[in-house]
């Protein structure tokens, strides 16, 4: 038959169209012009490997890969560990409410980052925000949350781990689930404590969601661009312009050789990134 | 799982925790109702309750414009996805073609491209097709991604051969067998894929606020993002009271459509978000 030979590939089709064009195509365009000087309109000109020399050597381009890799010690352990915490604590076949537990925890996941960006301007405000209003009320003194350069990092981690916690917790759960309640029951008649037990059967058995878990995040939080575009553009003293942030920035200054150049390094950084996270998660008798 | 009779301890634990993760969403809808001014000087207390803060949002802020155009882009990518996602699904999961394994090993390839490294490529190509400020600007880049094609062959795989081959004994086409046979059995699989869609539509910022820059193509959440900046720009002078009620007023209205639909919809949100997991 003709057609069962032919229609497989027309059911592809579609997705390698739309992918050569709006991937390979402006991939191919942009690795070019990463060895361009180009500043949006006028006559492009090759400098060779200029524009990555340049950004090797830029402090700011250091200082955004900094920032980044200070947000993630701040968010993916404390993620990790919250999320298995609160997997531990829904993982339990008698536990009544889970459903709205689960509900309440995923619901941030679900708001729009640029609105609860919006109130995160709102709460921590210096002068008028909620937060240093309850400091007040109990004696302690205002905090430039998002205009110190010691607090702003912290105060753009707080809202990522607000806000995707509850898909950590429902990634780990999910991994904990598929452990047999047996497991436990066999352990727990060979006299192994509930802390042995969590050390020696939930952590083993969850290492694969982990693993995904901190792959995900790793790419987020390098990508990370919302959050400090809308409360902070980058400020106080570039200590929240990401890694996402800078890669921006070149746009908006119409340096966009530089932004290509810059692309690509990060595009370097992030895979290298989630091979290591990968290889150190995978556990060590793993076949596949 | 534990099978433990679980203590007051781990409930008292567990309802503060809940009742953390949702008090930021809660403070923001309730002083969205407050008088502009008493949303500074009493920030934890409810008393009258008022539209104001929507009214002035509404008169100074594009938002039904915001909506229009999320509504559009989101009409138009969550049909594309729908539609060629499952097709292609279909095809790596229940045919055997020379190139297949090729072919799909791009698919997962263009899985582990970052979102972020293809934003200046996208906008050099944009303005180079005359393009920027458009809505197909908006809605074709990644109209039909690698992951929901994995997703739905992941689906799909797990109908059995013997449903297909009735539905070609049956003398339906292959098109045929795709739309009568396929489709329905994955509807479940369908429904998360269409609210993890949604979600992801509707939420994404990064390309919109770099592929629009006029008021009036700009998506829901460029519009905020624009209102947001306007405000941190002009700290000194403006009314502040007031323009944090509109803040809050626009970020609440914004929330609401997705909160809804992810009470109503919670079981198919869930599997959506477990299915990227799948492939850890």
């Amino acid at each position: 038959m003709r057609s069962a030979r032919l229609s497989p590939y027309l059911f592809v089709a579609p997705f390698f169209v739309v992918f050569a064009a709006f991937g390979v195509y402006p991939l191919i365009y942009a690795l070019q012009l990463s060895f361009m000087r180009w500043r949006g309109a006028g006559a492009a000109h090759w400098v060779g490997a200029d524009n990555y020399l340049y950004l090797l050597t830029s402090p700011e381009f250091w200082s955004s890969l900094g920032n980044s890799a200070i947000m993630w010690l701040l968010i993916v352990p404390i993620q990790v560990v919250a999320g298995l915490g609160g997997a531990v604590l829904l993982a339990n076949a008698r536990l009544r409410l889970r459903g709205l537990y689960r509900v309440a925890f995923i619901a941030p996941f679900v708001t729009p980052l640029v609105a609860m960006a919006q109130v995160w301007i709102v709460v921590f405000d210096e002068d008028y925000g909620l937060v240093n209003y309850l400091f007040n009320l109990v004696g302690l003194p205002d905090v430039g949350w998002l205009t110190t350069t010691l607090w702003s990092k912290p105060t753009l981690a707080l809202l990522f781990l607000w806000k995707t916690t509850g898909f950590a917790i429902i990634i780990l759960l999910a991994g904990l689930q598929a452990v047999p309640g047996a497991v436990y029951e066999a352990a727990a008649l060979d006299g192994a404590s509930r802390w042995r037990q969590f050390w020696s059967i939930t952590v083993p058995l969850v290492r694969r969601s982990m693993a995904f878990l901190v792959v995900v995040q790793t790419l987020a939080v390098f990508q990370m661009f919302a959050e400090p575009f809308v409360t902070t553009e980058g400020g106080p003293y570039g200590s929240t312009t990401t890694a996402g942030l800078y890669l921006y920035e070149h746009i908006a200054a119409s340096d966009l050789g530089t932004g290509a150049a810059n692309s690509f390094l990060l595009v370097l950084l992030v895979f290298g990134l989630s091979l290591g996270a990968v290889r150190l998660l995978r556990p060590k008798d793993e076949v596949s | 799982m534990n099978r433990t009779r679980p203590g007051v301890a781990q409930y008292v634990l567990l309802t503060v925790l809940a009742l953390a993760f949702l008090y930021p969403i809660w403070w923001a809808i309730s002083s969205s109702f407050k008088p502009a001014a008493e949303i500074i000087s009493s920030p934890l207390s409810i008393g009258a309750l008022t539209l104001d803060n929507y009214r002035a949002m509404f008169a100074d802020v594009p938002i039904g414009t915001g909506f229009a155009n999320t509504a559009l882009v989101l009409a138009v990518k969550g049909a594309m996805t729908m539609f060629f996602c499952p097709l292609a699904g279909y095809a790596f999961a229940k045919y055997t073609f020379p190139g297949k394994n090729a072919l799909f090993g791009v698919v997962m390839l263009t899985l582990m491209l970052p979102t972020l490294v293809l934003i200046i490529p996208l906008l050099l190509e944009m303005s180079a097709l005359g393009w920027v400020n458009t809505y197909q600007a908006l809605i074709l880049p990644g109209s039909i991604d690698a992951f929901s094609i994995f997703w739905m062959r992941q689906t799909i795989a797990a109908i059995p051969d013997e449903l297909i081959d009735a539905g070609r004994v049956d003398g339906a086409g292959e098109f045929g067998i795709f739309a009568k046979v396929v489709l329905p059995v994955i509807r479940p699989g369908l429904a998360a894929l269409a609210v993890l869609t949604t979600m992801n539509v509707y939420n994404d910022f990064v390309w919109p606020v770099v592929a629009v820059n006029d008021t009036s193509h700009q998506t829901l959440q460029v519009v905020l993002a624009t209102l947001a900046q306007n405000i941190t720009g002009n700290r000194i002078g403006a009314d502040f009271a007031t323009v944090w009620g509109e803040l809050l007023a626009a970020g609440s209205i914004a929330m609401l459509p997705l909160l809804v639909i992810f009470v109503l919809l919670q079981r198919h949100f869930i599997n959506g978000i477990l299915a990227g997991s799948v492939k850890g």
